[in-house]
């Protein structure tokens, strides 16, 4: 008889599964806990450990987006006719069913969170009391990214990235650019804002001076963005490869990106905490893919280090920090795959 | 009859000017016991209220494309609320899209073609259009500043489906009146008249509208032009010509009509014979945009005939006719 230990856990090997009643559209990992949300509006929340269930809601209208806040103690589902905020200390979730579209919810710090509700995003604090609202933008919000340590908030809708502070419900600064902004990414270094925009390109701001750059020719509309935890690389999707862009000193202008090869379309991206460059992707066909997302040269067609067994269509993915991989799966299933090494995948 | 099984969700695309009978129609397809699961994304919040539908509000968002094209609008509002919708585990049979009287319906057929995760997992069936038989003619001969379209003439010009409603309260006079304005708009268009917006769902509920071949093969009529030419600007251009068409001739010509005159096309459709090809090539388009596919092999000894269709403002009918004539190699009969 043999003792199993951590050390000699197979990489990728799932620690548990669970299941949604629903068709998962999105995740978050913070602390000892993870949070799904369903198409329909079904939201469970499971210990990250063992995936027993900790609690769980239902938003009416559905669910677009989740986010837990980083100590774990509160959680923020949007949907598209509301919101809704779940703490642990208390008994009942705050439903708040505005009409608006509510795309996404981003944490400031673990007592303010910026919710995207209709042309506004609102700054709540846990107990859902508004704390600072921004006027309407030119169109529903279609994303929000906290700047600054918690003190400007990014707002991207139709025409333009807004930045707002407390002060005042105009924006700070605006970057125009006419098109639509369906993601956006604000480098973890405070020098790059980057949105990903339906005419299938990549908009890029240098903070410092404003001054401006697209990545176009992507094949499809670029909707997930996302910031390695040194802010030096950007990986996207909208082509059947993801492009991992390089923003390193002087930034992107003039390179080429590292393109991951493997699914047809991609559906899902999460950097591994920690800055190794170790990426998760997520595909269409149901394949959860591991890259050295950072190594080989600028240009190179990369293929990944390892790929997880195929399930149904990968709905979202999370790292529950970096030895746990959460992927929610279109057909409810719910599944933490371990990676033990730091170094490897 | 096209060559593979289109399992895309067929949407419906409902406009009409206020008072045209869209909600009582919109009540009716949802309450007719058809047993199809039906979400409908509708502009004016809580009209329709069904337990077997889901209800969707939409306010309409009409957002540019950055890529030169100045016509290529899409509908921010549809592209966000069709994404959510198919991502739900429920499947729907049909999506009805209602939109309000003022609505450019460029920008809804438009997200079709320019969204591809949309493309992928719906069809745009029909744009149907709804019209008040006593107070269409009212409408159509409002005049408005300069570049800006008269909205009703443009729901007419992009329609696949005119639903004639009210006869019951028009005379058989204005009726007649606003047939010919009708077809002097949009030829081909098949028109349905009805009272109290009662119509069989199978004339205007996946009906195919963009499916072509259906549209171009039984209804020739549209070719010839209308007697009642009004002065309006918006008419429509048919062209038949028997022949084959060579593929690299017609690109050129097509792409250059459509870069240039784009703005002004708003919808353009046809079969056409390709050389080389044993199958149909069946293309359609809205303003700049185009796509195109292989239908249905043409059988043994039929004809080779070209069928096309523009419906748009200020259409130089011999120019467009002579123009696809330049595409056409092998000898055809008459033009």
């Amino acid at each position: 008889m043999s003792i199993t230990t951590d050390t000699s856990v197979e990489a990728g090997s799932t620690a548990w599964e669970t299941a949604l009643d629903d068709a998962p559209v999105a995740l978050s990992a913070a602390g000892d806990l993870v949070a799904v949300a369903g198409a329909e509006g079904s939201v469970l929340i499971a210990d990250a450990a063992t995936g027993t269930e900790v609690g769980g809601l239902e938003l009416p209208g559905g669910a677009l987006s989740v986010a837990l806040s980083r100590d774990a103690q509160h959680l923020a589902v949007t949907g598209p006719t509301g919101y809704a905020l779940w703490s642990r200390s208390r008994v009942s979730p705050l439903i708040v069913e505005t009409g608006a579209w509510s795309s996404t919810a981003a944490w400031a710090d673990n007592g303010r969170v910026a919710v995207a509700s209709g042309r506004r995003a609102l700054v709540l604090d846990p107990a859902g009391e508004t704390q600072w609202a921004t006027e309407p933008a030119a169109s529903t919000v279609t994303d929000l990214a906290w700047m600054r340590n918690g003190r400007r908030l990014a707002v991207a809708a139709y025409g333009a990235v807004r930045a707002h502070e407390r002060h005042t419900d105009k924006p700070v600064v605006t970057y125009p650019y006419v098109g639509s902004h369906l993601a956006l990414a604000v480098a973890p270094t405070g020098r790059w804002i980057c949105s990903g925009n339906q005419d299938a390109s990549i908009h890029i701001w240098r903070t410092r001076d404003g001054s401006e750059l697209t990545m176009s020719g992507y094949r499809e509309k670029v909707s997930r963005l996302a910031f390695d935890d040194t802010g030096y690389w950007l990986a996207a999707d909208g082509a059947p490869d993801v492009t991992v862009w390089n923003f390193s000193g002087k930034g992107p202008a003039g390179t080429a990106p590292r393109s991951l090869q493997c699914h047809d379309t991609v559906t899902a991206l999460a950097w591994r905490p920690g800055g190794a460059g170790h990426l998760a992707s997520g595909g269409h066909d149901g394949t959860v893919a591991l890259w050295q997302a950072t190594a080989g040269r600028p240009q190179a067609r990369m293929r990944p280090s390892r790929t997880l067994p195929a399930a149904s269509a990968v709905a979202a993915l999370a790292w529950s920090g970096p030895h746990l991989l959460i992927a929610a799966h279109r057909d409810g299933r719910v599944r933490a795959h371990r990676l033990p090494s730091r170094n490897t995948l | 009859m096209s060559a593979k099984q289109d399992d895309r969700v067929p949407v419906t695309v409902l406009t009409g000017f206020l008072g045209s009978g869209k909600t009582t129609l919109l009540n009716r397809i949802l309450t007719e016991n058809h047993g199809l699961r039906i979400a409908v994304i509708e502009n004016e919040f809580g009209e329709v209220g069904i337990d077997d539908a889901l209800v969707l509000d939409s306010e309409e968002e009409i957002f540019e494309m950055n890529n030169g094209c100045i016509c290529c609008t899409v509908r921010g509002d549809l592209i966000r609320i069709l994404g959510a919708l198919m991502r739900r585990r429920e499947k729907f049979d049909h999506i009805l899209i209602e939109t309000t009287g003022l609505a450019d319906p460029a920008p809804v057929a438009q997200t079709f073609f320019m969204d591809d995760e949309i493309a992928a997992q719906l069809r745009l069936d029909a744009i149907v259009t709804l019209v008040d038989a006593a107070h269409v003619l009212q409408h159509l001969d409002e005049k408005k500043p300069d570049g800006v379209e008269n909205e009703a003439v443009e729901q007419l010009a992009f329609a696949d489906r005119v639903v004639l409603n009210k006869t019951d309260l028009a005379d058989e006079q204005t009726i007649a009146e606003v047939i010919a304005r009708i077809r002097g708009i949009n030829a081909p268009v098949e028109i349905i008249p009805a009272r109290h917006a009662e119509v069989e769902l199978n004339r205007i509920l996946d009906v195919g509208a963009f499916d072509l071949e259906r549209v171009l093969k039984d209804d020739p009529q549209f070719l010839t032009e209308t007697e009642h030419q009004h002065d309006t600007t918006v008419t429509s251009v048919g062209i038949e010509i028997d022949g084959e068409v060579d593929e690299g001739r017609l690109n050129a010509w097509l792409g250059k009509l459509l870069r240039e005159k784009g703005a002004d096309i708003f919808r353009s459709k046809g079969i056409l014979a390709l050389a080389g090809s044993d199958r149909r090539y069946v293309f359609q388009g809205v303003h700049m945009l185009f796509v195109g596919e292989n239908g249905a092999p043409w059988r043994e000894g039929e004809a080779r005939r070209n069928r096309l269709v523009f419906i748009g403002r200020n259409l130089d009918r011999e120019a467009l006719t002579h123009g696809f004539a330049r595409c056409v190699v092998t000898a055809g009969a008459a033009v």
